[in-house]
């Protein structure tokens, strides 16, 4: 273990007038996703960066330093039993998830965890159940239900405008063939030793997403395919039908088309809503002024909209502002449902829902 | 001596290796799991052990140190991906490497760092950059490369300082300039990439602070070689310097291929990215990440003008540039065989360039 010298932090205006409590966070694995959580700890006021661990002391060095935090360890039961977090990112691969939660939640400390939370619906309801006898919160990062084109469309459903979701398409196509850490043969990524293989990795946020607007369902069909063939990928690509009542969903990874995106189509009973969380933009198709106009209407609407995304997408970019916006907007009100004792954004109903789905996904008996 | 050498199928990997073995090294080469060995000339020399490793895992480091007199870490993440890529192929990957010298009680390295670690905005322009210049003080505005390689500098400095009674490493750090070669003629310190074969050119008569891929090979076997050199840091760039002009019209000269260029005056480009920097660090509290060409941190790390040394190097290696610029250039866009070895076809003792003592 080694303290560092602490740097202070950025104090608002708010934050003078009243310093809210502070929950004392930690994080495990300082790898890419690590900046986004670390970003957020070192920006928030409801936050203590404590410590960073990482297997790399120079890993856990360079995010310590960057992220002002207060130690750095390579060993994360020893930080638990030294820092006495009040909260733990678990952001390793995903094998490793369990057995590092469990040890979190029995050191007393709340969890949140990258997805998947774990490889299969069963893991996951017995960590749900140890968090459970130990009194603490898990909770799984669902970080794109919180990115702003889908809480806009969820407003459209709460308020009546589309009408009762009828279809959701969520579509997800990443080149993850052609290189990057997934396509990397001399070190293979721990994520194809998942159920899912590379899937794995988007299969939460293909999940998550789809019940929000379909929370149950009664049949599903996947097509799992490993069109580009060889050793190192199980899968790369999933076409799935869901099916609940009447309403549909339609689950697509796709490694093959161009170029990347992550589509969301929600289809209601009085009009649709689409976005794409790489390249945000919302564009709704409403019933406006009567059935002649509508489409004329709709279609100047829908054009100046794209015409303003294409600039705040720009900003954005220049900005670094990215995808992960959702992330931090998670993230806070995590931790203000944790200060005040509340329920947390994403509960266990979320969670329980998108796992099963992603159980009945791979389950044998619904494969195509 | 019995020489490990990471990164031994990269770019430079490739010539330090056919140059150990010219000198009569034993060579053990590190080279990925998926590298293709046969596309390496020097695959099938009776004086080299071809090793199957990826040192960003600490599996089966210790082992393959096991008799190696010194390590010449050229290990480096490949030039696409984001930091944390790089980071892990260049600074988890030497903190994997030290780690297990440690453990195998290997304790000669020579470290490959770069020019890039000078912090090129703050040092005035027209000074000589030496291995005592000062290094780059915000990484963060400089591009991912420099950032790793900052890191990786840092790190192999910690374990020079590492001392038990067992164990004390003995390190030389070679801070190569840009490195050119075959297939490697066009470089950032010409220009910035627009789109596909057109750059813009930027500036004309700052020196480039080049060494050719021969000449660097040569002098990372004379820092192994040479007792002088452990606990150095030295800078190794080749002798009568070109501007970048002068650099692009020996290129013309030998065929080499070149990309279509927009020239842009050096001051005007300055002046631009100056204006830009300063509206990002007043109106967006430096929140926007602008295009490096933008940016004159990475502006000045590329053309500002300085003055370069090779005394150092030549001091401390008995070294010096076997090629010209010229020669290096026609070498490389001949059909000659570089990396063909005679075995044992040199005799350091005799070879006038060499850099003599071998240990």
């Amino acid at each position: 273990m080694a303290m560092l010298a602490e740097k202070p932090k950025t104090t608002t205006a708010n934050s003078n007038v009243l310093t809210p409590k502070k929950l004392k966070a930690a994080v495990i694995g300082a790898g890419a996703i690590s900046k986004e959580h670390l970003t957020f700890l070192d920006k928030c006021d409801r936050a203590d960066l404590v410590s960073v661990c990482d297997l790399s002391k120079a890993a856990a060095k360079y995010a310590a330093k960057r992220f002002n935090a207060k130690s750095i360890y390579t060993d994360y039961r020893q930080m638990l039993s030294e820092v006495k977090p009040d909260i733990v990112h678990i952001l390793t691969p995903p094998h490793t998830h369990k057995q590092i939660a469990q040890d979190c939640l029995s050191a007393g400390a709340h969890v949140f965890c990258e997805k998947p939370i774990t490889p299969t619906y069963d893991e996951f309801k017995n960590l749900w159940n140890f968090a459970q006898s130990h009194n603490r919160c898990l909770i799984e990062n669902q970080n794109y239900c919180y990115n702003k084109p889908i809480l806009a469309i969820q407003k459209l459903i709460a308020d009546g405008t589309l009408g009762e979701v009828q279809e959701v398409e969520v579509r997800i196509a990443i080149p993850v063939r052609e290189g990057g850490i997934f396509a990397d043969e001399n070190l293979p990524n721990p994520i194809h030793k998942m159920p899912a293989g590379v899937i794995h990795d988007f299969i939460t946020h293909l999940c998550s997403l789809v019940v929000r607007f379909i929370p149950d369902f009664e049949r599903v069909s996947a097509a799992w395919n490993n069109h580009g063939g060889g050793e190192l990928f199980k899968y790369d690509d999933l076409d799935a039908i869901v099916i609940s009542g009447s309403a549909h969903a339609r689950i697509r990874f796709s490694s093959h088309t161009a170029p990347k995106t992550f589509a969301v189509t929600v289809r209601g009973s009085k009009g649709y809503a689409e976005t794409d969380l790489f390249q945000p933009y919302l564009r709704c198709v409403l019933p406006r002024a009567g059935e002649q106009l509508s489409p004329l209407i709709n279609h100047f609407l829908n054009g100046w909209d794209l015409i303003g995304a294409t600039f705040t997408n720009f900003r954005n970019k220049i900005m670094q502002r990215t995808c992960y916006e959702g992330l931090h907007l998670l993230l806070d009100k995590t931790y203000a449902a944790l200060i005040d004792g509340k329920e947390t954004p994403i509960n266990f109903t979320h969670m329980e829902r998108t796992n099963r789905l992603i159980n009945a996904l791979l389950s044998e008996e619904n494969r195509l | 001596m019995k020489l490990l050498i990471t990164g031994a199928s990269g770019f430079v990997g490739q010539y330090v290796v056919a140059e150990a073995l010219r000198r009569g090294h034993q060579v053990k080469a590190i080279i990925r799991p998926t590298t293709n060995a046969k596309r390496l000339p020097w695959h099938n020399h009776p004086a080299l052990e071809l090793t199957y490793l990826d040192l960003r895992s600490q599996h089966g480091i210790v082992d393959t140190l096991q008799g190696v007199d010194a390590v010449i870490n050229l290990a480096a993440a490949k030039p696409e991906g984001d930091f944390y890529v790089r980071f892990a192929g260049t600074v988890i990957a030497t903190e994997n490497l030290l780690n297990a010298m440690i453990k195998a009680k290997v304790t000669r390295l020579i470290q490959i760092s770069t020019f890039s670690v000078y912090d090129y905005f703050r040092i005035p322009s027209e000074t000589t950059i030496t291995e005592d210049s000062l290094i780059e003080s915000d990484p963060l505005e400089r591009e991912e490369y420099a950032q790793v390689k900052l890191l990786q500098e840092e790190l192999v400095r910690e374990f020079m300082l590492h001392n038990d009674h067992n164990y004390k490493p003995q390190v030389t750090i070679i801070r190569p300039g840009l490195i050119y070669g075959r297939d490697r003629f066009w470089t950032t310190l010409l220009g910035g990439k627009l789109s596909g074969n057109l750059w813009l050119r930027i500036g004309a008569y700052a020196t480039m602070p080049l060494t050719y891929v021969e000449n660097c090979s040569d002098a990372l076997i004379c820092a192994a070689e040479r007792d002088e050199a452990i606990g150095q840091t030295i800078n190794i760039v080749d002798d009568n310097l070109p501007t970048q002009r002068t650099y692009v019209k020996t290129l013309k000269k030998y065929g080499a291929q070149i990309p279509k260029t927009i020239p842009v005056n050096w001051k005007l480009m300055r002046s631009l990215a100056w204006v830009f920097w300063k509206y990002n660090k007043l109106a967006l509290k430096g929140q926007a990440r602008l295009p490096g060409i933008f940016n004159p941190v990475i502006l000045d790390a590329r053309f500002k003008h300085f003055n370069f040394t090779n005394a150092p190097a030549k001091q401390l290696l008995n070294w010096k540039p076997r090629y010209s610029l010229d020669e290096a250039i026609q070498r490389s866009c001949s059909q000659e065989e570089l990396l063909q070895i005679s075995p044992l076809s040199v005799n350091p003792s005799q070879e006038e360039n060499l850099c003599g003592s071998p240990t």
